[in-house]
């Protein structure tokens, strides 16, 4: 910042270029051929290269489609195992519950992205592109791939007298692949109708809504299932089901319809409110008096900008609703159908109220202004107290409920927080009412969650797969970040103890491989546990992938706090922020900024390291294509077919998760404060 | 009440000027004490920030050595000196952005020391403008000057955002509140660097080289500023290199060298009859 910018620099936040007043000379792309000659062809030793690597391009694609397309492949094992995949054994007559919990986060996902997403669009020139390309590499795949096999009236592959597979001749087998030639005329065809129809300019400015690409993608592959005869594989009530030409099962095509339905509604319901917001806004602009500074952040075409603090509400509440909804979904798919109501009107509803009245009458006096050193006093004895009957559980002296145990050394907290809200009525009633929500959902949880799961299912895990695979990740990233920032500052912290621990704990971590750490949990920490305690492997496993990411993420985010110029601190300081609101306010914001990068690298590595879960003994995704099917009688062996569907599943979350980062580091302006 | 109070120190301040041309100035001051050459006027008032014989080291090399010096309500005062000699770690000295070894500073009759308690209640009474603005560039203008009034003062969010914008208007830039620091020019962040400082309804006001990392066109916005905050009777402390700023505005110029204070007197008797050589030598350096 030692070069102050000029009036006019560049906003350093605006996402999308506004429409420039002014535009460059109109520079018009190459023609086709004049842009292979001077990208692809300048010299002689770019020519060689060129025409090196695309022979190796064209060797792996060979090999890819001769691997999938061979006979000797049964893909009919993967279409079979598709439920055992995503979800294992889960009972048909409750599977409804999947889809509750499916259909929860695309509402939560259309909302949002209705209300808050600028995804701009794609030039015309991009898609036709787009269509181009693909329809050549589908005709290039169709000339390349070998020819198939011939098969006798059985179905065998036929073989001549050295033993050899016998091959339909070339043109036989293009003659053969119509269905694909057919597909890559249509998309080629689109791609240049497209490009003939428009001039030059028009292909480079011309836009389509990437909205439209991202809902209309899925659903032409929901409709498709209407009409596409996939043929219905299954396994229902333990029999095999193959019945090729047919539709996909209704149990299939009814629910992703409606998922698709629910996503589009409540986009739209989104960006309804999200225009409201805009006309709102312009219209106050109009009236008041400061219409310009409104009315820059309005301006442009395109997407206008949804105005500072609009629907500041329902933010909050979609921002919340996405925290909680993992452990929402949790009980919604895992609870049990009957739960306990005497226990639940016995005892915690009226424990519930107990806490939440009592501790609310704590926390109002503590907030008294006058409150002072006593105040404080009382929280640490708070503090003390809570601890208490953690160490008397610990030895058995008296019993109680672990929720109470946990309400308690909440209030303690609470306790301790309450100088900051001290004084002022708004700021009491605040934590008054933040303890009352903590409580109920602390209450909440105890009564569902707690209670075990009576759904009966063949396997004693009763989820798996894909489901396993996503809830582990889920649950790991969300715990592990929290704990992950808090080691960061630690280790930061101007206190010895602090950053000895953390460091130790840190490097510690970073030096265990995963897979110990994972069977420590797994096998080892159920004998350290006092009596009558026990943990689930799964919850064990969790517990071990969120120590390893957290001490991860941790040396992430030091890495963004490194960054942050001591004048921040300074300045924060100068107009007396307490420590705690510094790092609140000012530092932690701009780390995590300066970390996304490496942050939603360490993401998706924990995403994918869920595949170590199959070592430990648990059914996750790649145990399910690794050994479960491989072990099916009716596809003895099959193996690859699995490994091939998992790693493009396991491909296309990372991929997408890795561009939604690229475009959250535009969008909050990274490397360009 | 407020306005009251600007007025009366308007007076008072036009009484000041009015006494600083005939008033006997001490000629003579001695070494290294900036109370003495106070005028009759100044020093009737009570004492605003209290530095007496204050050290500090980093590391082997002594920054500061004994500076003694009394800084009276209401009074400004600038700081000259070569780059170097102290001047700058005098001043974070004040609301202890760096902390002095042996001596006392005592701002508004709180004396500064390790107690935490001490230095957040003199962090909120003194106001700082630092060199490079260190404005929070993840927040908006509006934000970065009403975080601290919400959250260190209790304001409510709207009491805190009339303030802000009135300071806005004060500073000559109220149409960008909602931009953020990265999309206004150097000065405009000056600008908005000072209202966030008077935001906290400080007493005292420090400048850290306001206008050092600014382009030369963009130096007189910020001085003019600071020229409107002077008349309205703020408590000001400047380390700056603009010799016109100091001869126009300072009630006093000090000059350091070396960790010392070498010189205190009025801007008149500064910049013509300096008594010592070092005095001399910088200002046939500047001028």
């Amino acid at each position: 910042m030692t070069d102050p910018l000029p009036p006019a620099a560049p906003t350093a936040l605006a996402a999308e270029p506004v429409g420039p007043t002014v535009s460059p000379p109109d520079r018009p792309s190459l023609p086709p051929g004049r842009w292979i000659r001077e990208n692809l062809f300048p010299n002689a030793r770019n020519s060689i290269l060129t025409i090196f690597a695309i022979l190796v391009a064209l060797f792996a694609y060979r090999g890819l489609l001769n691997f999938t397309f061979s006979e000797e492949r049964s893909w009919i094992a993967v279409r079979t195992n598709l439920r055992l995949m995503f979800t294992q054994a889960y009972p048909e007559h409750q599977y409804v519950r999947v889809w509750v919990a499916v259909g929860l986060v695309l509402v939560l996902a259309g909302l949002s992205a209705g209300i808050w997403a600028r995804w701009g669009g794609v030039t015309l020139k991009r898609l036709m592109g787009w269509l181009m390309s693909g329809g050549g590499l589908v005709a290039v795949g169709v000339l390349i791939r070998e020819p198939s096999v011939l098969t006798d009236a059985a179905g065998e592959s036929v073989r001549d007298d050295a033993g050899e597979l016998v091959r339909e001749s070339f043109a036989a087998a293009m003659a053969d692949r119509w269905v694909w030639w057919a597909v890559a005329l249509v998309l080629f065809g689109i791609g240049l109708a497209l490009w003939l129809r428009f001039e030059d300019l028009a292909r480079r400015t011309i836009e389509i809504p990437v909205a439209w690409l991202v809902f209309g993608l899925p659903g032409l592959l929901v409709a498709s299932t209407w009409v596409i005869r996939y043929g219905h594989y299954a396994f229902a009530d333990g029999e095999f089901i193959a019945e090729p030409g047919e539709l996909v099962a209704m149990s299939t095509r009814v629910p992703w319809t409606v998922m698709w339905l629910l996503l589009i509604g409540c986009y739209g319901i989104g960006r309804v409110a999200r225009n409201r917001a805009i006309a709102s806004a312009q219209a106050a602009a109009e009236t008041s008096d400061d219409a310009e500074a409104a009315g820059d952040g309005v301006a442009g075409e395109g997407a206008p900008e949804l105005p500072r603090g609009a629907l500041a509400k329902t933010r909050t509440v979609v921002n919340l609703a996405w925290v909680l909804s993992p452990f929402f979904l949790y009980w919604v798919v895992m609870r049990d159908p009957e739960i306990d109501y005497a226990h639940v009107f016995s005892t915690m509803l009226p424990m519930g109220l107990a806490f939440g009245v009592a501790g609310s009458a704590v926390l109002w006096w503590l907030t008294r202004s006058d409150a002072g050193e006593v105040g404080r006093l009382a929280a640490i004895g708070l503090l003390l107290l809570a601890a208490f009957h953690w160490v008397a559980a610990f030895f058995g002296w008296y019993s109680m409920l672990q929720v109470a145990r946990i309400a308690f050394l909440l209030l303690a907290v609470a306790g301790l927080l309450a100088p900051n809200f001290a004084g002022v009525a708004a700021q009491r009633r605040r934590l008054v009412g933040a303890w009352l929500f903590v409580v109920l959902l602390v209450f909440y949880g105890a009564t569902v969650i707690n209670a075990p799961s009576t759904i009966e299912t063949p396997t004693d895990m009763f989820i798996g797969g894909f489901s396993v695979t996503l809830l582990v990740s889920v649950l790991t990233i969300m715990l592990s970040f929290p704990i992950g920032v808090l080691l960061a500052l630690a280790r930061t912290s101007r206190q010895p103890i602090f950053r000895v621990l953390s460091t130790v704990y840190i490097e510690v971590i970073r030096g265990v491989p995963l897979i110990t750490l994972l069977l420590f949990f797994s096998g080892v920490l159920p004998l350290f546990l006092p009596d009558g305690m026990e943990i689930a492997e799964l919850a064990a496993a969790i517990l071990g992938y969120t120590l390893f990411s957290a001490a991860y993420l941790a040396e992430n985010v030091r890495g963004g706090l490194q960054s942050i110029r001591r004048g921040q601190y300074e300045a924060a300081d100068a107009v007396g922020l307490t420590t705690t609101q510094r790092t609140g306010f000012i530092i932690l914001p701009q780390s995590l900024r300066v970390s996304i990068p490496p942050l939603v690298g360490q993401v998706i590595a924990t995403f994918k390291e869920t595949s170590l879960l199959a070592i430990i003994g648990l059914f996750d995704f790649l145990r399910m294509a690794n050994s479960v099917i491989p072990n099916q009688s009716q596809f003895l062996g099959v193996r690859r077919e699995g490994l091939l569907f998992i790693s493009v599943v396991y491909w296309v979350v990372s991929f997408a998760m890795s561009k939604y980062s690229q475009r959250l580091e535009q969008r909050v302006g990274l490397g360009q404060r | 009440m407020a306005r009251a109070a600007r007025e009366r120190s308007e007076q008072e301040r036009g009484n000041g000027v009015a006494d600083k041309g005939e008033s006997t100035m001490s000629t003579q001051p001695a070494h290294g004490d900036a109370t003495i050459a106070v005028s009759d006027e100044l020093a009737a008032r009570d004492d605003m920030i209290v530095c007496s014989d204050v050290d500090k080291w980093f590391g082997d090399f002594q920054a500061l050595s004994g500076i003694t010096a009394t800084i009276k309500e209401q009074e400004i005062v600038v700081v000259l000196g070569p780059s170097g000699s102290g001047k700058s770690t005098w001043i974070r000295c004040i609301n202890r952005l760096e902390a002095h070894q042996s001596g006392q500073i005592i701002v508004d009759g709180i004396e500064l020391t390790n107690d935490l308690r001490n230095i957040e209640k003199i962090r909120s009474e003194v106001g700082m403008v630092f060199q490079q603005f260190n404005l929070f560039p993840h927040l908006t203008v509006m934000d970065n000057i009403t975080l601290a009034p919400i959250w260190v003062r209790r304001k409510s969010r709207p009491e805190a955002e009339e303030l802000a914008e009135s300071l806005l208007e004060r500073v000559g830039i109220p149409e960008q509140a909602q931009k953020f620091p990265g999309q206004l020019s150097g000065g405009q962040q000056q600008r908005v660097a000072i209202a966030r400082a008077l935001a906290m309804e400080p007493r005292v006001m420090l400048f850290d080289e306001p206008t050092s990392a600014l382009d030369p066109e963009m130096i007189k916005e910020v001085l003019d500023v600071m020229e409107e905050l002077a008349r309205s009777g703020m408590t000001m402390m400047v380390v700056t290199h603009e010799m016109g700023f100091a001869r126009e505005v300072a009630d006093r110029i000090i000059f350091m060298e070396d960790g010392e204070i070498v010189e205190v007197g009025t801007p008149h008797h500064f910049f013509t009859e300096p008594a010592e050589e070092r005095t001399k030598l910088f200002l046939s350096q500047v001028l």
